[in-house]
């Protein structure tokens, strides 16, 4: 199953990626190289297969519901170039 | 041609805050009214390298919350990314157990138009991160129109629990019972507080529309709504909506409406919605809860408030209203049991807390379990009101004296001077004789005869009630006065 | 001889003897990285400019300099992956690992070179510019921890950090002539590790000596709760001893592989290994993994670029990193960040793993590279029931010349089939030294992996290799 650069480029924007036609290039090959291979996964029987997770089955550790402030809160914010006052400034959400 | 019948089909998803100190998945307070973005840190702010340290409180939340909902819990449970750009989500994707709960499926019993009890069922609860909040600076605070918006991400992880019905809801009233049951439910499970005016509690819905000539309309998904108010009116938009495009003969567009509470509308949401599969959360282990844990929680369950209501009903003579206003908040209907627990006749002790009880926490803008009157108290107050130690309205005078100055029962009574069981024998004779001694000349006056009329009498009379506060039956005095002036 | 030339151990061992003090090793460490770092470009970004500070001067690694690969979180220091799109950004914590170390005594030199995020296997995928291989600095390092296999390797510093989701520890360790170890996967927190593919990325450690792997490898094989798929209960020893033997073990080949083509050197080495092992009373036996061998790369990278798009979500430039300041909406923000601040291939991966996780794809691929990862663990886990270990090569060839990239992207990836299997089942693998191919003077590198915690009996078993193969030298760094 071949995809078209038209369904490469909309894959990108659901990405928040614009290619250059370069780019879209090298992606509609890479992912259509990349497709072939992985077709050889109908080669093998996997309707008894379970998804994998690690052998030892760890189960999820739980932490104790305790607050501990993380303290460097000023060094998150600084990092940023959109802080405004206490706030993280960003440009309009709805697009026409 | 017969007229063509249309019923909804309605189902309901309900975000529910769970109560926790700490998010889901960092140490971070869940106090979101802190000051903007000080309740934040690597985690929840999903910087790189970050790895998400799941709460153990909101695991067991989570399984009160589908004890409540009637709903088993799954032995083994996963996370997953569920994929969606946009700024109040750190990460780009929200940890969720969308594809494999925590619970099985649950139902919560609702009232049809016909007064009948329905099911409607909950096909799961699942557990998941909330967001940080968004303010836009448009006029009127809302989305529409804004040029900039601004983020605070101290929301961002918090606990929710995401609860999906079936579509099993087919009416605004049925969706609101829904909603007030269940709330009711979660909050007797002690998984939330749910406080609707904090935003605990948001809905979305999936509305379509059944016609008697067989269409059955596209569903419409209805988002949000953060009120009671908000989804019956939307529910009601909705199916007013689509009713009218079936009945022109049109069709209901599939489609995701974004409900405008000012203006009472649901309109197309122009953001895209991107229906991605979700993959595992491949930095949190599968979360196991053994049959021994789920004993454990479960344990904790108290009783739900419809069947406490009943027992009122059945077991103790109490009016299904008057129940059901008791069983509406668990710390109420706690304080009543403990009242009848200790020796309150249990309608007179209901009455005293809708009436008196529940005047002052409303004037006093208290929660019950502020209230300074305990429950024991409150039942001996009605103790001494049906042994007559007490009259009604001096039990009101000392319940309102105790509430304004913090006092115990029996200092407020001595302080009020009020004598239980009343002024009588020797008490009222004492009265008698001193009144006697301080009035010579109208002894002398009654004794030499000239008060024919009685008028010298009733006067010596008026002085002993008076002495007595009020609190000697005129007919005892009357008799003892009598008795007195023999001597 | 110069003291940047000394191994970990004895660095470490001379510091706490007094035969020198930390700050005449850290100068002769600065002075070597300046004599080479034109030839070789393995830093991002350098922090010895200052005398060390020493957190814990009674620390096992006190005063003992080493370097970080750029992907690792380092509290106030700039942290990059190699990537544009994080700017000059600066952690505000560290990475467990590093914590680790620094808490044993250790300084740090700076942080180094790597292909972005990870996503590469020559060094040259870099925002930075592409690091040489100090043995020939016409040549790769090898990838994606090539700046860590570097700096090692030049004599930088005694030891460094790297991570390895497909082969990123023991390829470039087998390029540049050093020792790397890749431990079994929830061995070494990865919490402050910037994510590729989250269930296949794993810290570890390089070094010039296999003593000097087991002694970082005891101070970074520690549970940490900030990562909840790091073991928890266990204890393993990683101490060094010379006394150790491998008679009786079962060390096999993989059948499968036998009909891939090696270059000269490497199927020599495979040779000389071989007879090594048996001569010290191993027994070389032969196991079948026929679908490691056939799916493992199909499966390794549909697991790790669907894990990769997620992980890459979070770069948006409203918290942190590159961003622009006059988009029109969030969207065009967005847009124009991911657009200017990804490389192409890391794009490449990400557009990969959003098609491989659509709706109409999902099943096809992303949960049948699930089920075919369940095959391939099952399979190593039968192979680990009749052998101890399995010995194969890293890579089918030396490294090649800067700029002789393989065209056909896909072909290069098969070149990983050695390495990349071990991330999908999560073992342990050495990436070890054999000795230098006489006609171009490479580094010659070979792997041993094991069963899942097997990792003190791998670095064992590399004691043993060590001493009949010999220890690599310092590279030259392109310096005559």
């Amino acid at each position: 199953m071949k995809l078209t650069r038209e369904e490469v480029n909309d894959i990108a924007l659901e990405s928040r990626l614009l290619l250059t036609e370069k780019e879209l290039d090298g992606a509609v090959k890479y992912i259509n190289n990349f497709l072939d291979i992985l077709d050889s996964f109908r080669e093998l029987d996997l309707t008894n297969v379970e998804p994998f997770s690690f052998a030892e089955a760890i189960e999820c550790p739980l932490r104790e519901d305790k607050v501990i402030a993380f303290k460097d809160t000023e060094a998150i914010l600084h990092e940023s170039e959109h802080v405004d006052g206490s706030y993280f400034k960003v440009p309009r959400i709805m697009e026409e | 041609m017969s007229e063509l019948i249309f019923t909804p089909v309605i189902g309901i998803e309900i975000h529910i805050r769970l109560k926790s100190d700490s998010k889901l998945f960092c140490s971070c307070s869940t106090n979101t009214d802190a000051a903007p973005n000080t309740n934040i840190c690597p985690i929840c702010m999903g910087l790189p390298g970050s790895l998400p340290h799941m709460n153990h409180r909101v695991v067991e939340q989570g399984m009160l919350a589908g004890f409540a909902l009637n709903c088993g819990i799954r032995p083994k449970s996963l996370f997953f990314r569920k994929s969606y750009f946009y700024p109040d989500l750190p990460k780009g994707h929200q940890i969720s157990q969308c594809d494999l709960p925590i619970t099985t499926a649950g139902y919560i019993e609702v009232h049809d138009s016909e007064g009948k009890l329905k099911k409607i069922r909950v096909n799961h609860l699942h557990l998941e991160e909330d967001v940080g909040s968004l303010h836009h600076s448009a006029s009127d605070g809302r989305l529409e129109g804004a040029s900039t918006s601004y983020v605070d991400y101290n929301r961002s992880g918090t606990p929710l629990a995401e609860i999906v019905s079936e579509p099993d809801v087919a009416s605004a009233a049925e969706a609101v019972e829904y909603v007030t049951t269940l709330r009711r439910r979660v909050i007797y499970s002690g998984a939330s507080e749910v406080e609707l005016e904090k935003g605990m509690m948001r809905f979305d819905a999936n509305v379509s529309m059944k016609c008697s000539d067989g269409r059955w309309g596209k569903k419409v998904e209805v988002k949000n709504m953060n009120s009671f108010k908000a989804l019956e009116r939307a529910i009601e938009f909705e199916i007013k909506r689509q009713k009218k495009i079936m009945l022109q003969g049109g069709e209901v567009m599939q489609e995701t409406r974004h409900w405008n509470d000012a203006k009472g509308v649901t309109s197309p949401s122009r953001v895209k919605e991107s229906y991605r599969k979700f993959i595992v959360e491949p930095d949190l282990p599968p979360l196991h809860i053994s049959q021994e844990w789920i004993d454990r929680v479960h344990s904790r369950m108290p009783e739900m408030p419809d069947v406490r209501a009943n027992r009122y009903v059945h077991d103790m003579g109490l009016t299904q209203e008057a129940a059901d206003i008791l069983t509406d908040d668990r710390k109420v209907a706690d304080y009543f049991e403990s009242c009848v627990n200790a020796g309150a006749n249990p309608v007179r002790a209901a009455n005293w807390i809708r009436t008196e009880v529940m005047r002052v926490l409303n004037e006093t803008q208290k929660k019950i379990a502020d209230f300074n009157i305990k429950p024991e108290v409150l039942a001996e107050i009605v103790k001494r009101v049906d042994d007559k130690k007490l009259s009604t309205t001096q039990a009101k005078e000392v319940f309102d004296y105790m509430c304004a100055n913090n006092a115990g029962l029996d200092d407020s009574v001595k302080k009020l001077g009020i004598t239980e069981g009343g002024v009588a024998g020797n008490a009222l004779n004492e009265i008698i004789a001193n009144v006697i001694k301080a009035n010579p000349d109208v002894l002398a006056e009654i004794q030499s005869g000239k008060d024919m009329k009685g008028k010298k009498f009733k006067f010596l009379q008026g002085l002993v009630m008076k002495e007595s506060k009020g609190q000697a039956k005129p007919q005892e005095v009357a008799e003892a006065l009598t008795a007195a002036l023999k001597n | 001889m110069e003291l940047y030339e000394l191994d970990l151990y004895d660095a470490s061992n001379g510091i706490k003897e007094k035969k020198f003090s930390p700050a005449e090793l850290f100068e002769s460490c600065r002075k070597r990285i300046d004599s080479c770092e034109d030839n070789i470009h393995a830093f991002i970004t350098r922090t010895d400019d200052k005398a060390p500070v020493i957190e814990n001067p009674e620390g096992i690694l006190a005063g003992v300099p080493t370097v970080l690969k750029d992907n690792l979180c380092t509290k106030g220091i700039r942290t990059t992956a190699a990537s544009k799109i994080l700017g000059n950004w600066k952690p505000p914590y560290d990475a467990s690992a590093w914590k680790y170390l620094r808490e044993a005594g250790a300084v740090l030199m700076g942080k180094v070179n790597m292909d972005e995020f990870a996503m590469g296997n020559t060094c040259g995928n870099s925002a930075f510019g592409p690091t040489h291989n100090p043995n020939d600095i016409s040549r790769v390092p090898g990838g994606s921890s090539g700046g860590s296999a570097a700096a090692v390797s030049a004599g930088y510093v005694p030891f460094a950090l790297g991570s390895d989701t497909g082969g990123s520890i023991r390829q470039p360790a087998s390029y540049c002539g050093v020792y790397g170890m890749k431990p079994t996967y929830g061995m070494v927190s990865r919490y402050g590790l910037i994510s590729y593919g989250s269930s296949l990325d794993q810290i570890g450690p390089f070094a010039r000596t296999i003593r000097d792997l087991q002694l970082v490898m005891s101070v970074i094989a520690r549970y940490d709760p900030m990562d909840s798929s790091c073991f928890r209960e266990k204890h393993y020893d990683f101490s060094h001893s010379e006394d150790v033997s491998i008679k009786g073990k079962r060390i096999a080949l993989v059948k499968e592989f036998q009909n891939f083509t090696l270059d000269t050197p490497i199927a020599e080495a495979m040779k000389k290994t071989k007879k090594i092992l048996e001569d010290n009373g191993a027994v070389i036996t032969e196991v079948s993994l026929p679908i490691v061998s056939k799916y493992a790369v199909a499966c390794y990278y549909a697991l790790a670029m669907s894990e990769a798009h997620t992980n890459l979500e979070r770069y948006d430039g409203v918290r942190l990193g590159y961003t622009v300041k006059d988009a029109a909406g969030i969207k065009e923000m967005f847009e124009r960040v991911r657009s200017y601040g990804f490389g192409s291939e890391v794009k490449s991966r990400i557009i990969a793993g959003t098609c491989l996780t659509e709706p109409s794809r999902c099943e096809e691929y992303y949960v049948a590279a699930t089920k075919v990862r369940t095959l391939i663990a099952q399979e190593f886990k039968r192979a680990f029931g009749e052998c101890d270990f399995i010995l194969q090569p890293v890579t089918p060839s030396l490294p090649h010349k800067i700029g002789e990239e393989n065209e056909d992207a896909m072909k290069g990836y098969e070149t990983d089939l050695y390495t990349l299997p071990v991330n999908l089942a999560g073992l342990p693998g050495l990436s070890f030294f054999t000795g230098y191919d006489d006609a171009s003077k490479l580094p010659v590198g070979l792997q041993l992996i094991g069963p899942r915690w097997s990792d003190p009996d791998i670095l064992n078993t590399g004691v043993i290799l060590e001493r009949h193969l010999g220890s690599p030298k310092i590279a030259n760094g392109g310096v005559k």
